[in-house]
């Protein structure tokens, strides 16, 4: 593309560390929320099954969502500064798009106190609830407006991508599968975001789907949908968007880590079939949400865990490999970033690991639901996706410039891992004694054995989430102290 | 529960293997850092890496080849082999489980029943499980709080969940699907003869 004038770069600062300032406010509003459950559990305060379950509700959607918002932005100021020109416009309009929606999530579930869990499952949202209806409806086009938002944003980055490169089997990588030449040389972050995102504007297409059904059936009561068909129709929209969070956040390791190396990461035919092998099963891992569904078909159950073993496997073998032969030998000087990707990729394949285990049918009939479920995918949002995010943070921060001077940061971020690794051992802790997932309290179900392990597990989980936050704050100080200072943006590539 | 082997429970053996895949993880995290300050040509350092990731790669799909066609084995859907000896009608609704015995002729709606019920051990029981209202989730915990086995309890779809209770004694039923703010107090109680 041509190049950057530095009034443009700028702006594209700007737009990221607009980005950067929202997510640690965000964030550390909803770990308070999951905080308030886990003191729910341990029975150390009284919190209403309402507000619990308003909680859990806002949680688990303001996380995917701000997670998933981050990853998108870092990838967007990543290509707007290096490869491909995108319109600072449509990027405010994502921003004030998530912005708002937020807003409306936060005010159905704080103030109507509408609480049916992220994945609103169908019919739960209509039938029973303590909430009005009316938290339904803003709930509903709060989503639907975040899925605009998000999907013109990633269309917009997919156009600019396949103008920049020549079309859409460019930005796959294929012409490198022919052998020729003359071909177009792609980044490896085009590669990856490509396929990323695309299976994001299937996902948000679904979900939008979705969310009209619910909106037809506020506005005509009647209505009666089929359970397992939307069931799958959820699953799809919130699993996929889960696990491309994560795989957007692993496009900035591509293009940042070799900065940090000296050694640079070029796209091969082995990374071409390895992401087009991901794309794939990416699409189609989520059915394993439907495993005690015992009426969905057979093969559709085989199907599931065939692909959610196979999706380990080029994520592990090219990935995680690929950062190892980045950092093998490589005299790098580990400053915060280089350690946060190096042990995000690590919280990533353990908390794949306990999700493939999740995955296998015969294991999942008895874990299914216990706190196996949140135990995993919090291992890779905390130690994987939110490690990458404050490696990212401190990249754009300027750390790269006075690498020597992590040294307290590096305390923050341990204090963060410790803090993390106690909270998460709970959950698993959790899941190996059938302690069920999504319970506002663990006293009322006369196993006396699980609830007692149950409660046991939430004190040190509280616990365990006061030093996380005792490691946020020491990250906070020197991010903030490393962004007042000046003259940082000049030197960055 | 004893399945696979006849020293860990199911959940034992979840634990067990993530507990050793993240000392897997952590080793080489360590062994990484620790041997980074030597200096060595990229080309160099790729081959060896590379040379492990091959091996790596092709041991990885044997292993998930293996265990996906031995852990089907233990799936809990419905065979032609299946042989019922007795059959329990469950109808989950906000917010507690209605349980029959026997194979009830009733539209689930209209269905009467108790939360609790008494079946006899030694023989395999099939629960015909459904719901008259949301998704619920009908799972079987025995007295040391360990999860047996569960289905789905969803709304216009019979689940046939099959188990052979070997142990008499109590059992609880757990709701394991968020179904409204009291899901955490949907329980029910089997008692095995
Ligand atoms: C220290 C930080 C965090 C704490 C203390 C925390 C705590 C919790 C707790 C207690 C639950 C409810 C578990 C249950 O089912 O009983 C939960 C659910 C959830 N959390 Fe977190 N969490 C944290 C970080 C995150 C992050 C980073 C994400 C990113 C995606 C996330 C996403 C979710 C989701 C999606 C749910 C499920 C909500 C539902 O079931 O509807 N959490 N969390
Ligand atoms: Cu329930």
């Amino acid at each position: 593309m041509e190049e950057l004038t530095t009034t443009e770069y700028k702006k594209q600062r700007k737009l990221i560390i607009v980005w950067g300032i929202t997510f640690l406010v965000v964030f550390p509003l909803l770990v308070t929320l999951g905080m308030l459950m886990r003191i729910s559990h341990a029975e150390l305060a009284d919190i209403s099954a309402e507000r619990f379950y308003s909680f859990m509700t806002l949680h688990g959607l303001g996380m995917i969502g701000l997670l998933f918002s981050f990853a998108f932005a870092g990838i967007w100021y990543l290509l707007s500064t290096r490869y491909v020109k995108l319109k600072l416009s449509v990027g405010y309009f994502v921003y004030i798009t998530v912005l708002l929606s937020v807003i409306g999530l936060a005010v159905a579930a704080l103030i109507g106190k509408f609480g049916p869990g992220w994945y609103l499952l169908y019919p739960l949202p209509f039938i029973g609830g303590s909430w009005p209806v009316w938290t339904t409806g803003l709930s509903t086009v709060s989503l639907l407006a975040l899925g605009v938002g998000w999907l013109i944003g990633i269309l917009h980055v997919l156009y600019a991508m396949a103008k920049e490169y020549g079309g859409f089997t460019n930005m796959l990588g294929w012409q490198y599968i022919k052998n020729k030449e003359d071909k177009r040389e792609i980044p490896v972050i085009v590669l990856a975001s490509t396929i990323s995102l695309v299976p994001g504007v299937l996902a948000i297409l679904a979900g939008a789907v979705l969310l009209i059904m619910y909106l037809l059936q506020v506005m005509e009561p009647s209505l009666n949908f089929d359970a397992l068909m939307l069931k799958n129709i959820v699953m799809f929209f919130g699993h996929t968007i889960a696990n491309i969070t994560m795989y957007c956040a692993v496009t900035w390791v591509y293009t940042l880590l070799p900065e940090y190396t000296k050694r640079p990461w070029y796209v091969d035919k082995v990374l071409v079939y390895s992401w087009n092998a991901t794309f794939f099963f990416v699409c189609i891992a989520f059915l394993h949400h439907m495993y005690m569904d015992l009426e969905q078909p057979l093969y559709l159950q085989i199907i599931g865990q065939v692909a959610s073993y196979s999706s380990a496997i080029p994520a592990t073998a090219i990935t995680m490999f690929g950062i190892i032969s980045q950092l093998y030998h490589s005299r790098v000087k580990w400053g915060v970033v280089p350690l946060t990707f190096l042990f995000g990729a690590a919280g990533w394949a353990i908390g794949g690991l306990s999700a493939v285990v999740d995955s296998t049918i015969s294991f999942n009939k008895v874990l299914h639901n216990t706190l196996w479920v949140p135990a995993h995918f919090h291992t890779y949002m905390l130690l994987g996706v939110v490690l990458f995010i404050f490696g990212y943070l401190y990249y754009v921060a300027g750390e790269k410039k006075d690498i020597h001077t992590g040294g307290v940061a590096k305390l923050g971020l341990w204090t963060y891992i410790i803090g993390a690794a106690g909270f998460l051992l709970m959950f698993y802790y959790g899941g190996m004694n059938s302690v069920p997932r999504r319970y506002n309290t663990y006293s009322g179900m006369g196993v006396d054995a699980t609830h007692q392990a149950g409660v046991y597990g939430a004190k040190i989980a509280v616990f365990s989430i006061g030093i996380l936050f005792i490691g946020l704050l020491i990250m906070y100080v020197t991010l903030f102290l490393k962004l007042t200072k000046k003259d940082e943006t000049k030197n960055l590539d | 529960m004893r399945h696979f082997t006849t020293f860990l429970s199911i959940q034992e053996s979840a634990g067990t293997i993530s507990m050793i895949g993240t000392f897997v993880v952590v080793a080489v995290v360590l062994f990484v850092v620790l041997t980074s300050g030597k200096a060595e040509d990229k080309y160099e350092a790729k081959k060896k890496v590379y040379y492990y990731r091959r091996r790596y790669f092709w041991g990885l799909m044997a292993l998930a080849f293996i265990t996906l066609l031995i852990s089907f084995k233990w799936m809990p859907y419905s065979k032609t082999s299946d042989v019922d000896e007795e059959v329990v009608t469950v109808v989950g609704f906000q917010w507690g489980w209605r349980m029959v015995n026997g194979a009830s002729k009733d539209a689930p709606k209209d269905m009467m029943g108790e939360s609790e019920i008494t079946i006899p051990a030694g023989k395999t029981i099939k629960f015909d499980v459904t719901s008259i209202d949301v998704n619920h989730n009908f799972a079987i915990y025995d007295k040391s709080g360990n999860c047996v086995t569960q289905s789905q309890a969803m709304p216009g779809y019979h689940n046939n969940l099959r188990y052979k209770f070997q142990k008499p004694g109590n059992y609880k039923i757990l709701c394991l699907e968020y179904c409204g703010v009291p899901h955490a107090f949907m329980v029910g109680e089997v008692h095995v003869k």
